[in-house]
């Protein structure tokens, strides 16, 4: 198969060559610094600075433009939005519509909560695109985690595109048989109602017969596995993965002491 | 309707070149089987017939339709596309549902529909499976309301890709039923097979593809002489040609029938 089953892209970058454990900790370490409340600008900072050079370090920041816009603007503007409007508090009014106001707190809040959310999003795109799947679970195995888990995240990670993939082609499907998904929005919304019931049956056989096809290959025997992807882990990087850790740790004292 | 391709050139993302260069024109009613390698470009070609792939380079006609002016969906009304997959094109939950998909999309009342829906069902033998899920038959049944629901849109063209694949002799032979039958009624009929032999009994015309390039190109006969150049796309002429050529016929034989004739001939020869 050649579609793409994940976001990962392949590429020759330094992030690419870091061990798989040391992004997901410096991830961790981005979003738990996002969410600790330290400063209310930190999120934008992080993003700004960290995760948008981090994209180019990795070389893959056309992709990363290409998601953020897509999927997750959408999604963080939606929130800004909702956050805006509903937020209970607040006495400075901005603007009202209809008996909802829009006070200087709730937007401050709502810019708050949008910040977080895309930061958080972000680095861990960052990590999908710059790791592949299997790396990732056969190092998460190898020092430990249970393979049902971590089969669980890395099936996780990839339901999107595999639903992007399925998706495309019932679409071809449909079109194929003389239903117009283009253009109009009452098309496009009358394509998306026989897409549904395919998609998700579709996705529930293919769980079926992804389970059998792990077990087959003796998932769950209960012996020590050996790996056929060889991890490189470097001892500069074992000591990164403790300096974000204490990062974290210091970030928390941070917080405990300042309230 | 003819079918017309100028210098098509297809290049998928990630600078995977499937096709280099074809020139190819097929008229109204032939009957047209294309075999090649696995890679070669067969379904990447076929796939711009109906606009679900549009040329990077050059152009591709449907009678007076240039395809990169149109939809897929109306498209669809000219040419009909049997996935290679039939998991890939099902997604109603009952078979005559997804028998009528087609004709509702291109606007026929509910009677038409349904005298479509059952020419289709009984080309392809479905008659006991109206309302059984297409996901509950085995793939041999899938593959027949994947045809069924292509053969419902009444199309002028209609493309196979791959139906024999995985069938057994008697499927084959239905399969090659309904192709006879779409040609009796004017179609033009353009499959996709590795069963050569098929292709051999069933088809006037072979093109032979290889790596995104056409390599041979003519009636049956004349392709399936050509043993050393199919060989460099992995393509074996059919048996009974082999044989006749071991045998030392003069002239190439492609079915049963034109076998006998030589090897008669050859008989009151010697
Ligand atoms: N979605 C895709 N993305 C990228 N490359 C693709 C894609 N589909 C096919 N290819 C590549 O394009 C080339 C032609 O593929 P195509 O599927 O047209 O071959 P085919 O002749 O139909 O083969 P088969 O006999 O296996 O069905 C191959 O090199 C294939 O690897
Ligand atoms: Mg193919």
């Amino acid at each position: 198969m050649h579609q793409k089953l994940s976001f990962y892209v392949d590429r020759d970058s330094f992030l690419h060559h870091l061990n798989p454990l040391t992004k997901l900790t410096l991830v961790l370490t981005l979003v738990i610094l996002s969410f600790l409340g330290l400063s209310y600008w930190l999120p934008t900072i992080i993003f700004l600075f960290i995760i948008i050079p981090l994209s180019f370090l990795g070389k893959v920041a056309q992709e990363f433009f290409n998601a953020t816009v897509k999927l997750l603007l959408p999604v963080v503007g939606f929130l800004f939005v909702m956050q805006a409007f509903f937020h209970p508090d607040g006495t400075q009014v901005i603007f009202s519509i209809w008996i909802f106001d829009v006070t200087v707190e709730s937007l401050s809040f709502a810019y708050l909560t949008a910040s977080r959310i895309l930061t958080m999003v972000a680095s861990f795109l960052i990590l999908l695109l710059t790791t592949h799947p299997s790396d990732l679970m056969s190092d998460l195995t190898r020092r430990g985690v249970s393979g049902n888990l971590s089969y669980v995240i890395t099936s996780t990670l990839q339901i999107i595109p595999q639903m992007q993939v399925k998706a495309g082609t019932i679409i071809d499907a449909q079109q194929s048989r003389g239903l117009e998904t283009t253009g109009n929005v009452f098309n496009r919304v009358k394509a998306v109602v026989p897409l549904v019931g395919p998609l998700v049956f579709g996705s529930l056989v293919e769980v079926e017969e992804r389970a059998i096809a792990i077990e087959a290959r003796a998932f769950t025997a209960p012996l020590k596995k050996t790996s056929l992807r060889e991890i490189p882990d470097r001892a500069a990087e074992r000591a990164a993965r403790w300096i974000f850790i204490g990062v974290i740790i210091i970030a928390i004292g941070l917080r405990i002491w300042l309230l | 309707m003819k079918i017309e391709i100028n210098n098509l050139h297809f290049t998928y993302p990630g600078e995977i070149i499937a096709l280099s260069g074809i020139n190819l024109s097929i008229e109204s009613g032939e009957k047209v089987a294309i075999v090649g390698q696995n890679g070669s470009g067969k379904t990447t070609l076929v796939k711009h017939f109906n606009g679900l792939l549009l040329p990077t380079n050059g152009t591709i006609r449907i009678g007076d339709w240039d395809t990169k002016d149109h939809s897929v969906a109306e498209l669809a009304s000219r040419v009909g596309y049997v996935f290679q997959n039939p998991d890939e094109q099902l997604f109603n939950s009952d078979v005559k549902s997804e028998l009528g998909f087609g004709p509702r999309n291109l606007g026929y009342d509910d009677d038409r529909t349904e005298e479509l829906v059952e020419d289709a069902i009984e080309l392809t033998g479905l008659d006991n499976y109206r309302d059984t899920n297409p996901y509950d038959l085995s793939p041999t049944w899938r593959k027949m309301v994947a045809l069924g629901s292509i053969i419902a849109l009444d199309s002028p063209i209609v493309v196979f890709d791959e139906p024999t694949t995985g069938q057994d002799a008697q499927s084959v032979e239905v399969i090659a039923r309904i192709a006879d039958e779409l040609h009796s009624r004017g179609k033009t009929l353009i499959t996709i097979s590795h069963d050569i032999d098929f292709c051999a009994e069933n088809f006037e015309r072979i093109i032979a593809m290889s790596e995104g390039e056409i390599l041979l190109d003519g009636s049956v006969l004349e392709v399936i002489a050509q043993e050393e150049s199919l060989a460099t796309t992995f393509v074996d002429p059919p048996q009974l040609t082999r044989l006749g050529k071991e045998l030392g016929f003069d002239q190439t034989v492609n079915d049963q029938a034109s076998f006998l004739g030589a090897y008669r001939l050859s008989h009151e020869q010697n």
